[in-house]
């Protein structure tokens, strides 16, 4: 059921409008947190509102201007962008109080947080974006609005990763229009709310290039290999903008064009009988296990976490190249089960460096002690990575492998089994640092990271043992998630 | 809907005599010239306005003065193209207004050369009136060089160093181009006796005779129209002019007066459409290449200026380049977007060089590491340089956009998805440089006092601006408008005579 | 060939013309001679554009009655009439450009311009 309804226009354009403001008056300490929170507030109560109504099965569109002839800016909240808005939404919010708590002493503040609710904004535009160009619209100004955060510190390597970022994106960007321009091309139509507009009558050689356009063009953002070498250099950044990048928004919003083209550009329909999602499953599997290997050495915490970020969006490809029903409900929950963890991670990292100093994976033997509350969130996280039972990341894990096996493809199961071994040994060994390696030198007081950065991460923390116990529940994120599989499978 | 018959004697005649009286009423007091130069434009863009109000209504008409008709009179014929007067009537009324406060700064008009910058001013938008509604050969070359020769001269009336030089290259290149044309219309006349185009088409239509001087003077005004428009390689006159002259005519020349080498190149296209006396493919396939290469050069010189006003003059040969491809790609889309980004980068370029000579007048400096933090200190200026930017770009929903969409569509109608990546890599360099523009205007720290101090710019050349941006956000969101509009005049271009 | 190019001459003639005009324009590096060039050019559409209206056993326009023959197309030397008075502008504004670069410069000569610029 379609309803006319301004709300998925309002979400992001209420958020655009506080980001002005934080512009504006942003000089102000008061008066930006004030507009900061508001901005997060208003548009996660907006995404909220319309949760009753997606869950049962309304859909909410909005159609702003019309060009001419099905060119034209839209909105539309589906199960599918319900989902996404309202993981990156409501983990604004915390992000937003954390931000707010590591930026204390920063010099260019208006900027930082200017641009910050800016992404957001963009973000919530992307998941309601009811065609292709809605979505390349959105998808550029993300891409713009978070080249600010990235150069955030202005050093020369920041400079570098920056112009990295942009040239990835932006290169990637223009692959994203130039398909778009092609599916408009071939069917007259570019919006998002079928389940496939494309259809086999326009011919293997032309399906295939357009796939291949859509796909490298989103691949770039979701950082998969071997597009993903702006990642781990945007790691300059400070770490709310890290979390930003890696859990709610820019890798997400990649990951997300491809889940909308194999789901509403192409079809599952469509796909299943051309093949070209083999070879980006292999892509996907190959991104899985490389980068978990990569992470493996790497000291830098951040570093290390960014490689498992690329190893973890591209459960999200791999589970949408399968085609099945249960793949897709891993896919789509993958989306908050990664972010949520991803982000506590992240969280912890800018705690720890900014109650400590500390930066390196060998420096935290001991800081269990001196962080438990931290350092527990951390395990958390790390537990939902491994795929342990009752936490986030198993939902993902146990949904893929029903997936692999429905759809016959037992070697997705070697992949996931793998996956997981790798990540125990780059996350295991931290935590195991933390908790059972006495500290060198004398022993460091108990000392927690400062409320406005603890309160975050340990909400987020329980958050991802939620989503783990929870998918049974009516009304949470899970049967959102189911809701957006019935759409794209006509069942 | 019956209208009075002589508004399209009325819009070609306002301005030239207008023109000539500039110096003349100028005896009266030193700002009369403006007050007059701005009345005849208002008298014109009346007269522009009626007339588009029939064409919407009746479809193209033609005006025969003094009723000889043709072969003897010359014929003013007004089509969906010749709708690009109401683009030049409101940059040039914006332009006579932008130079009221603009021309103070100059050195050359303290000592009372103004009026012959008003003469200068309203010839060219009289010359670019007469060459875009006119339905005669020959005509089209007189009005193409009334509108040349003041387009060189004003080039060099803002004093700049090289102002001269650019001028004189300029004409070098300008003149070489005209006189092809000129040779050309001697050839057409030659084979068909006639100079009246409508006339020319049918004659060649069925034509049975030894096709190759057509042939000829088919290379001969393709060449010339392309040097007017500043296609690659015969670009190179362009940026130094553009960027040396002073701001509102700089809007003028970008905007407009390259425009008329592509209207020429239309109206080329409409008789060997029409006669159907050679395949054209060939030549479409250079046009094409040569668009290509001019959108991407143009934008990749454009990336590396760090003089905004040299970047703006790069920018316009890469949408050139963009209309040029356009037409040769003839498919529908590809030529209505062509058509529409004829009338749309007028806009957004005239606001771009009004918004960067306001900035200039305010603060004396014209690259981007001088005007750093400029954003803050103008920020009505600089939000309509924003939105020139982003229109120039391609993002909807502003004028940029659908034109731009359109001509992709066209590369992939016409089987060349080549070049639809072409194009939108070519939006992506300029992208690149709009960035770098808005992140020195906003972001960075001033350089220099007058840059932080500078005031807003006044109202007399706000008030261009601020309208030009609008328009680039209006004719984005109405943009079904133009298209619907130029569609029936694309189908007449593309499709031959009696067929 | 050579007969039809015989018969051809005088248009044969000013396409050879306007071909010196350009190699002048483009070749010499002195700026009035470099518009020199540009006259010569000029100079070979008009001589075109006349020859053009030599027409065998043409009959006059407009004009009836007891006329006796040979005439010319008027209309050719009505447009070369009009293409002379552009010229003259052009190369009146030329002059002046050439002028006032002269002034700023001290030199027309186009590549130390090249240097200076």
């Amino acid at each position: 059921m379609e309803v006319v309804d301004i709300r998925p226009l309002l979400a992001p354009a209420m958020s655009f409008a506080c980001a002005g403001m934080v512009f504006l008056f942003g000089r102000k300490t008061h008066w930006r947190r004030f507009w900061m929170l508001s901005a997060a507030t208003i548009k996660m109560l907006i995404v909220l509102s319309m949760l009753p109504g997606s869950l049962q099965g309304v859909v909410y569109t909005f159609d702003l201007v019309d060009f001419t002839g099905g060119i034209g800016l839209g909105f539309r909240a589906d199960a599918l962008g319900m989902f996404f808005a309202l993981v990156s939404s409501s983990l604004w919010v915390a992000t937003t109080v954390y931000a707010i708590g590591y930026m204390r002493e920063d010099e260019k503040r208006v900027r930082f947080f200017g641009f910050f609710a800016l992404c957001v904004s963009t973000t919530v535009g992307i998941a309601f974006a009811e065609n292709l160009l809605t979505f390349f619209l959105f998808y550029e100004m993300l891409t713009i609005c978070t080249y600010p955060l990235v150069i955030h510190y202005e050093t020369p390597e920041a400079l570098s990763a920056g112009r990295a970022y942009l040239t990835y994106t932006l290169i990637g960007g223009a692959f994203v229009l130039v398909g778009t321009v092609m599916v408009h091309d071939a069917t007259g139509t570019i919006s998002l709310g079928h389940p496939g507009i494309l259809d086999a009558g326009i011919g293997t050689g032309r399906l295939g290039f357009i796939f291949g356009l859509l796909v490298i063009g989103f691949a770039t953002k979701a950082a998969l290999m071997p597009l993903h070498g702006w990642l781990p250099r945007a790691m300059v950044a400070p770490t709310p903008v890290s979390a930003l990048l890696h859990a709610v928004a820019v890798v997400k919003a990649g990951a997300f064009g491809i889940v909308r083209t194999v789901y509403n550009v192409f079809g599952v329909d469509l796909l299943d009988g051309l093949g070209f999602t083999l070879p980006l499953a292999a892509l996907a599997a190959f991104t899985i296990i490389t980068a978990s290997v990569i992470a493996i050495f790497q000291d830098d915490l951040k570093r290390r976490l960014a490689y498992s970020t690329i190893s973890q969006i591209s459960y999200i490809v791999l589970a949408a190249s399968m085609l099945t029903p249960f793949a897709a409900t891993a896919a789509i929950v993958h989306f908050a089960n990664q972010a949520l963890a991803k982000i506590t991670m992240f969280f912890v990292a800018g705690a720890i460096q900014r109650t400590t100093g500390k930066t390196n994976v060998h420096e935290l033997a001991g800081i269990g002690h001196q962080m438990p509350w931290t350092m527990g969130a951390f395990t958390v996280a790390s537990l939902s990575f491994i795929g342990m039972p009752l936490f986030a990341g198993f939902i993902t894990k146990w949904y893929i492998s029903l997936g692999a096996l429905e759809s016959g493809q037992w070697w997705f199961l070697l992949v996931m089994i793998t996956s997981s071994l790798l990540n125990a040994a780059y996350f295991l060994p931290i935590v195991y640092l933390a908790f059972f390696k006495p500290a060198r030198g004398a022993a460091a007081p108990m000392k927690e990271a400062r409320p406005t950065l603890l309160v975050p991460t340990l909400v987020c923390a329980i958050w991802v043992i939620a989503l783990g116990t929870t998918s049974e529940v009516a009304g949470m994120p899970f049967s959102l998630a189911e809701a957006a599989v019935r759409f794209v499978f006509r069942m | 809907m019956h209208l009075w018959p002589h508004w399209l004697a009325l819009i070609v005649l306002t301005p030239l005599v207008g023109a000539a009286l500039t110096p003349v009423v100028a005896l009266i007091d030193r700002r009369t010239p403006t007050w007059w130069a701005l009345s005849t434009m208002t008298v014109t863009s009346f007269a522009a306005t009626m007339l588009v109000l029939r064409i919407f209504h009746e479809g193209p008409f033609s005006y025969v003065p003094g009723g000889w008709t043709a072969p003897y009179g010359i014929e003013l014929h007004f089509d969906e193209f010749s709708a690009v007067v109401g683009v030049i009537c409101l940059v040039g009324w914006l332009a006579v207004l932008f130079s009221s406060r603009y021309t103070d700064s100059l050195p050359e008009f303290a000592r009372g050369r103004t009026p012959y910058y008003y003469t200068l001013l309203l010839l060219n938008c009289g010359g670019m009136i007469g060459f875009t509604v006119t339905g005669d050969l020959f005509n089209l070359f007189v009005f193409m060089e009334v509108l040349s020769l003041s387009g060189y001269a004003l080039v060099a009336v803002g004093g700049e160093r090289i102002a001269e030089m650019a001028a004189f290259k300029y004409l070098l290149m300008g003149a070489i181009s005209s006189l092809l044309v000129l040779f050309a219309i001697g050839f057409l006349y030659g084979i068909t006796g006639t100079l009246n185009i409508a006339d020319v088409t049918a004659r060649l239509h069925g034509f049975e005779g030894p096709t190759a001087p057509a042939a000829v003077a088919l290379g001969m005004l393709v060449v010339g129209f392309a040097t007017k428009a500043a296609v690659f390689p015969l670009h190179v006159w362009l940026p130094d002019a553009h960027a040396a002259a002073p701001s509102p005519v700089s809007a003028v020349l970008s905007g407009l007066v390259v425009k008329v080498g592509v209207i020429g190149m239309i109206r080329v296209y409409r008789i060997y459409y029409g006669s159907g006396m050679f395949d054209l493919t060939v030549l479409n396939l250079v046009l094409i290449w040569l668009g290509a290469i001019s959108i991407v050069m143009g934008a990749f010189f454009a990336v590396f200026q760090d003089d905004v006003k040299l970047m703006l003059a790069y920018s316009t040969i890469s949408n050139i380049g963009y209309i040029v491809m356009g037409l040769g790609l003839a498919t529908t889309y590809g030529v209505i977007g062509a058509s529409v980004h004829i009338f749309n980068h007028a806009l957004i370029k005239a606001t771009l060089f009004f918004a960067v000579g306001a900035i200039i007048y305010r603060t004396g400096y014209r690259t981007l590491t001088d005007l750093r933090g400029v954003g803050r200190a103008m920020p009505l200026t600089a939000v309509a340089l924003s939105v020139g930017a982003i229109s120039i770009v391609g993002i909807p929903p502003t004028a940029g956009f659908l034109c731009k969409w359109y001509i992709a569509l066209g590369a992939f109608q016409a089987d060349r998805p080549f070049f639809g990546f072409v194009l939108i890599f070519g939006a992506l360099l300029i992208f690149i440089y709009y960035i770098r523009m808005v992140n020195a205007f906003y972001f960075r720290e001033p350089v220099h006092a007058e840059v932080a101090e500078a005031k807003d710019a006044p109202v007399s050349m706000l008030l261009p601006t601020l309208v030009l941006a609008s328009l680039c956000l209006i004719m984005g969101i109405l943009g079904r408008v133009p298209l619907t509009f130029i569609e029936p005049g694309v189908a007449r271009l593309l499709a031959p005579l009696g067929g | 060939m050579l007969t039809a190019l015989w018969h051809n001459i005088d248009y044969v003639a000013s396409v050879v013309l306007f071909c010196i005009g350009l190699y002048v324009v483009i070749a010499k590096n002195n700026l009035i001679k470099k518009f020199l060039g540009l006259n010569i050019m000029e100079t070979a559409v008009f001589a075109f554009i006349i020859a053009l209206g030599v027409i065998e056993d043409g009959q006059p326009p407009i004009m009836t009655g007891d006329a006796h023959g040979p005439f010319a197309s008027p209309l050719p030397q009505t447009l070369v009439l009009t293409g002379i008075v552009v010229a003259v502008s052009t190369t009146a504004l030329a002059l002046t450009l050439i002028i006032r670069v002269y002034r700023r410069f001290g030199t027309i000569e186009a590549d130390e311009l090249r240097e200076l610029e």
